[in-house]
């Protein structure tokens, strides 16, 4: 197929509007990661949190044949094993990675096992009639062309993400929780000499990114796609790590980021037919990281240089004037 | 008048036996600028500590406002008004000023903090006490006489009424200094009761209105400001008998080991000229002592000469090879051990056992290197006779540092530095925290080290072991030299601790003659 | 014999000991409330990998799969670093295992070496990487190795996908391996053992990377215990500033310490493209890169105990697949008990002996004291 015909796929408004569709089950979780990150307490459990959610979703909506009931459920449910991380992490002393790790383990394999008793496959729950979430049509903007395509008639779930964007930086910038969820992470011993309970902050920290997880879950499981299958966050709730740092951990800079991996994942597809291999475009995100990782670092020690240097010029101008001043 | 605090008798043992106060009154008079001071050790740091809820005191009271109080936590202290700045700054740094200040206290409206009116409080607080910040400024970015009026915005901002001050100028610069006072006397003209604890008598003399003399637990005297002279304040905070008697056998020193020369250091992080210009030998076979208060370059002069630390200026030769800014692999390559100040922190690494604490100086060398391997058989036997020759009490070399006492962690160090044969021992703080057979069998290590040859450079701020330890002793403060003594033997305490305050300097040719 | 029982390591044990007996426990409360014949579900899980050959073979293949994993991981772990790069490491082992044994021409006692060597240097090249990052710039490193994961992974999709599948294939895999580019049986192609040796080769995988494994095992303890880099590497994971302030170079050991488990995690590799699978799959390491890390807790982060620990969980492993296909209970609920050993093992305030080595932790790295300690450290003196 020609550049140009791939090209002009990719400047279209339903691939703009894939992109932000693909991206939700990204910025979802990666403001969970960000909210427990900037609090000190890095959560690798996103994943884990996800199956949860989306699984439980599925089965109390389809049990109970609400979806209401079944989105309920599943972010009650995500948030309570999020709390189980905070349980061995703050009070138990279990390294956090640690506990991350076992309990996206134990998420993987109760999710597949409870599947299989439930339905008895192991592939998915396509035989349950699960809910959806309603996608969204806005009446008057939906008629406007090409933008209409982009803003209007997606899933709840992703206005939700960019509206959660928004207030998770009202929250960490202009609240109380939230600056303090920023002075523990960064300066504990400071935080808790103003009377701050660390301890309880972040276990506040972690329970919020457990809900943030538990809707990135729902929005794989209830959104587009209405049932759970095997292993379906696939990996999105490392990248939604991966997000937090390559947005310089700012709530915007992590749902910008976010759409970076989507778009790669968009892209992706789009450009198999151009004889770029898929994998080279979905690689550029996580290229993207480690560079990121390292401009970060870089930058971070030319500024100690730098501010070295300032003072030492300082004293050589002034050693001068040093002598003096003893008695 | 009845005195605002009144603190009776109090007493602070530690569980590991140290006597921090020995039954300590003090009392401070509402609106007054109240100075505490002795020396490193002195327990004025540890008193106020007990006041301001951070530490329990084992005996006595405190009266405050008349009645009797009790100081559970820093929060019981705040709420009666009590508000304390600590030599370690306790800030955000990527806060700003005002975010700081107010951080736990946050002004809100329907649940979101009120940004301005937090930082006009700031402002209003900062222009009535003459405190200038910029209340809009990043932590990270502001120097440290700026972080120090945060700190004490801090206080004012939760309400305090009293102040106490930990060092406060240990951190500025004398301008800063100046700035620092004039905030001071503007609070205590506008109510405010100021505790000042300092050892720097100069600025006793120019801020207080009465000053408390602690010295090894006790209180020695409290008068007022106008009734004392420095000199008068040095010989209560340092006239003791020297308790100490070591065996020193006469040694004539041989050639200049260490050879510094202009010696400089400026601290990346607050700006400050720590060691200003520097210049000095350490000849082998003589244990040259640094006397000074701690917090004047001590520790960073051993650091830089170490290689923990890059010096700014300088050099500092052994064998005609400059050992500054090369890392410590090739400075204890260059014949120097280190005892270091912090031993827990860098001296030993507490999970390792005995073994592989006594040889991380060497372990890359025969006989403890062996081909591609180590020699483990090597390792057990230096490890077995350093444990027996330094008396290290333990099992055997397998056990864990951690499960050793003090006293024995020391020996543990102690034997590593000086079974490496150095050309120049650095030993800073040797005996501090350790029990008394260990301290008397460090001390008479290192005289015997000197007998043997090696040139010892001792940093220490206990007086009374400079002072029967050296054969020569350089006085440091504020980053310089401000004494030589090349007869240790015939000084007194008093005469020191004037240059050790700041009271004397000797003039820069006399010094020069006998550095 | 007292000593024996009080002593710290013995301790340890114990701790693992009764963490795997709850979770099993668990596990079977679990089994029994799902299943229609609990006991016989759970006769299978418990015995099944020694029951027939062919399962015996898949729980000896996968655990030596998870020893040099988790030998991989103990390298890193004991210099307190975080690095979570083995599977990125692995999979590019397999892919240089795999490219060597289909496409260099040369005889078999050249091919499987290169091929084992050539898994080696990639699995060491890909922990230089973020080893440089986090020694010299001091780059988060969980973040740095989950990302080379993914780029890793992508370039052993697109490569299979592209270059090494061959043209007619169906599904997305390389051709099986050239015989002599596959490890071959671990028992030695000599007259008297001719049987066993068809019959083990006839139902199982088990091959010289057995050997290897031992090798592997013997020479991490030697590097770790007796050699100057693993003491260094030992000492900037008790205190890092001892290290620095002792002379050592813990810039260059942070860097070799991530390069040389990139090693063993390639080895790891090269054993599932050429010992176990014989080809190149997608998705040949399937979250075995995580597992590594469990079997590593599991042995302390002692290299001896690791082939124990490898052979225990992979027989958990093993296990559940068998009750799997013979009863109607499915493997996944393994995992849950896995994650629930983790916890357990891992929650340090569990066993109370181990808050005093929290507690020196603590000191050595400036760190942040427990949350309901008081907030300034108490000492004597002033």
């Amino acid at each position: 197929m020609p550049f140009d015909v791939v090209l002009g796929g990719i400047l279209s408004p339903l691939f703009i509007a894939s992109i932000l569709r693909i991206s939700t089950p990204i910025i979802l979780p990666a403001l969970g990661g960000l909210i427990s990150d900037l609090a000190g307490v890095i959560n690798i459990a996103l994943e884990g949190i996800m199956l949860v959610s989306a699984f439980t979703g599925v089965i109390v909506s389809a049990y109970t044949g609400s979806v209401w009931i079944g989105v309920l459920a599943g972010i009650v449910v995500g948030m309570l094993y999020s709390l189980l991380l905070a349980l061995f992490h703050l009070y138990l002393n279990t390294d956090i990675i640690l506990a991350g790790i076992a309990l996206n383990i134990m998420a993987q394999g109760g999710t597949i096992f409870l599947l299989f008793i439930l339905t008895g496959d192991k592939g998915n729950t396509s035989s349950l009639a699960s809910g959806a979430v309603p996608t969204i049509t806005i009446p008057f903007i939906e008629n406007i062309p090409w933008l209409g395509t982009i803003l209007s008639g997606h899933n709840l779930f992703t206005y939700l993400a960019f509206l959660f964007t928004w207030l998770v930086s009202i929250l960490l910038y202009k609240t109380p929780l939230g600056t303090h969820l920023r002075a523990v992470g960064e300066n504990p011993v400071a935080a808790e000499t103003v009377g701050i309970n660390v301890r309880r902050t972040k276990t506040i920290a972690i329970a919020l990114s457990g809900f943030f997880a538990s809707l990135g879950g729902l929005s794989l499981s209830m959104a587009y796609l209405t049932l759970f299958q095997n292993a379906m966050t696939n990996g999105r709730g490392f990248i939604a790590l991966a997000a937090v740092f390559l947005g310089g951990r700012t709530p915007w800079g992590t749902t910008i980021a976010s759409i970076i991996f989507g778009f790669a994942d968009a892209l992706s597809n789009q450009l198999g037919s151009l004889a770029i291999p898929p994998q080279w475009v979905q690689m550029i995100p996580y290229v993207a990281t480690v560079l990121a990782l390292v401009i970060y670092s870089i930058r971070r020690q030319a500024k100690q240089r730098e501010r070295l240097r300032r003072f030492q010029e300082g004293e050589v101008k002034s050693s001068g004037a040093a002598e003096a001043g003893t008695d | 008048m009845t005195p605002l605090i009144d603190m009776r008798d109090i007493v602070k043992v530690y569980p590991n036996g140290v006597v921090a106060n020995e039954g300590v009154d003090l009392s401070v008079e509402k609106g007054e600028i109240h100075a505490l001071v002795g020396e490193n050790g002195a327990g004025k740091t540890t008193l106020m500590k007990i006041l301001y809820g951070l530490e329990q005191p084992t005996g006595g009271e405190i009266i405050f406002r008349e009645q009797a109080l009790e100081v559970r936590s820093p929060h019981d202290a705040i709420d009666q008004g009590i508000g304390m700045v600590h030599q370690n700054f306790m800030l955000i740094p990527s806060f700003t000023v005002a975010e700081n200040i107010a951080l736990g206290e946050e002004p809100t409206k329907r649940g979101l903090i009120r940004k301005r009116k937090a930082v006009q409080e700031v402002e209003e607080l900062s222009a009535q006490y003459g405190l200038r910040v910029d209340a809009n400024a990043v932590v990270d970015s502001i120097n440290v006489g700026m972080r120090q009026r945060v700190e004490i915005l801090k206080t004012l901002y939760r309400g305090a009424e009293i102040l106490i001050l930990d060092e406060p100028t240990a951190v500025l610069t004398p301008q800063e200094t100046e700035e620092l006072f004039n905030a001071i006397r503007s609070l205590v003209n506008q109510g405010k009761t100021v505790i000042f604890i300092t050892h720097k008598l100069r600025e006793v003399l120019e801020i207080s209105d009465r000053v408390t003399v602690m010295r090894a637990g006790k209180v020695v005297g409290t008068l007022p400001t106008s009734e004392v002279t420095r000199e008068g304040l040095a010989s209560m905070m340092v006239g003791r008998e020297v308790l100490l008697t070591v065996d020193k056998p006469h040694k004539e020193r041989g050639e200049p080991v260490l050879i510094v020369n202009d010696l400089s250091y400026v601290s990346g992080d607050t700006g400050r000229q720590v060691i200003k210009h520097i210049s000095f030998n350490v000849y082998a076979g003589e244990i040259l002592g640094v006397a000074g208060v701690e917090g004047n370059g001590q520790t960073e002069l051993v650091e830089v000469l170490t290689g923990l630390r890059q010096a700014t200026t300088g050099t500092a030769h052994i064998d005609s090879k400059d050992i500054l800014n090369t890392g410590p692999r090739n400075v204890r390559m260059a014949g120097v051990a280190h005892i270091p100040e912090d031993r827990l922190t860098n001296g030993l690494a507490l999970l390792g056992t005995i073994e592989e604490n006594l040889i991380v100086d060497r372990y890359f060398r025969a006989p403890f290197k062996k081909g591609i391997s180590i020699d483990r058989k090597a390792v057990t036997e230096l490890s077995d006779k350093l444990i027996k020759e330094y008396d290290i009490r333990t099992i055997n070399g397998q056990v864990q540092v951690m499960s050793l006492s003090g006293g024995n962690m020391q020996k543990v160090i102690v034997a590593r530095e000086f079974s490496s044969d150095p050309k120049l021992l650095i030993a800073a703080q040797p005996t501090r925290g350790i029990d008394v057979g260990a301290t008397e069998f460090v001390r008479q290590q290192l005289v015997l080290k000197r007998t043997e040859g090696t040139a010892v450079l001792l940093v220490s701020a206990d007086l009374s072991e400079v002072m029967s330890l050296s054969d020569r002793i350089i006085v440091m403060y504020e980053g310089e030299i401000t004494g030589v003594f090349p007869d240790a033997a015939s000084l007194t305490e008093e005469e020191i601790g004037l240059y050790m305050l700041g009271i004397k300097h000797q003039e820069v040719e006399d010094m020069e003659v006998v550095l | 014999m007292k000593k024996i029982f009080q002593s710290s390591g013995f301790r340890e044990l114990l701790r693992v000991f009764i963490a795997v007996a709850v979770a099993l426990a668990l596990g079977f409360i679990v089994t029994m409330l799902v299943s229609e014949d609990p006991v016989g579900a759970y006769k299978s899980f418990l015995f099944g990998p020694v029951s027939k050959l062919n399962r015996f073979g898949d729980w000896i293949e996968e655990s030596i799969t998870l020893i040099f994993l988790g030998l991989a991981v103990v390298v890193v772990f004991k210099a307190e670093l975080f690095s979570l790069g083995q599977e990125g490491q692995m999979v590019l082992g397999a892919l240089v295992a795999g490219s060597i044994a289909l496409f260099v021409p040369l005889p078999a006692y050249f091919l499987i070496p290169l091929a084992i060597l050539g898994a080696m240097l990639a699995g060491f090249l890909w922990g230089l990487i973020p080893g440089y990052l986090k020694a010299y710039l001091n780059a988060n490193e969980i973040v740095s190795t989950l990302m080379l994961n993914f780029i890793a992974l992508k370039i052993y999709e697109w490569l299979l996908t592209n270059s090494i599948k061959p043209e007619d294939a169906g599904y997305t895999a390389s051709d099986t391996f050239p015989v002599e580019g596959t490890m071959s049986s671990f028992i030695p192609p000599l007259p008297f053992l001719s049987e066993i040796r068809t019959l083990f080769m006839n139902q199982t995988n088990i091959s010289i990377a057995l050997y290897l494994m031992v090798i592997a095992t013997i020479v991490v303890y030697y590097l770790m215990y007796h050699t100057p880099f693993g003491y260094e590497l030992r000492m900037v994971g008790a205190n890092i500033k001892f290290a620095r302030y002792g002379g050592v170079n813990t810039k260059r050991t942070i860097l070799l310490a991530m390069a040389v488990s990139g090693i063993f995690a390639g080895l790891a590799g090269a054993h599932v493209a050429s010992g176990v699978h014989r080809k190149l799959i997608l998705n040949i390491t399937f979250g075995l890169g995580f597992e590594g890390i469990v079997v590593a807790i599991l042995a302390r982060n002692n290299p001896l105990l690791i082939p124990i620990t490898g052979l225990a969980y992979g027989y958990l492993r093993a296990g559940a697949n068998v009750m799997e296909r013979t009863s109607d209970v499915s493997r996944e609920m393994v995992l849950v008990i896995q994650g629930i050993i983790i916890l357990l093992v891992t929650a340090e305030r569990l066993m109370p002996m181990i808050q005093e080595r929290i507690k020196v932790r603590r000191t050595q790295r400036n760190d942040i004291p427990p949350a309901d300690t008081g907030v300034t450290p108490t000492e004597g003196g002033d």
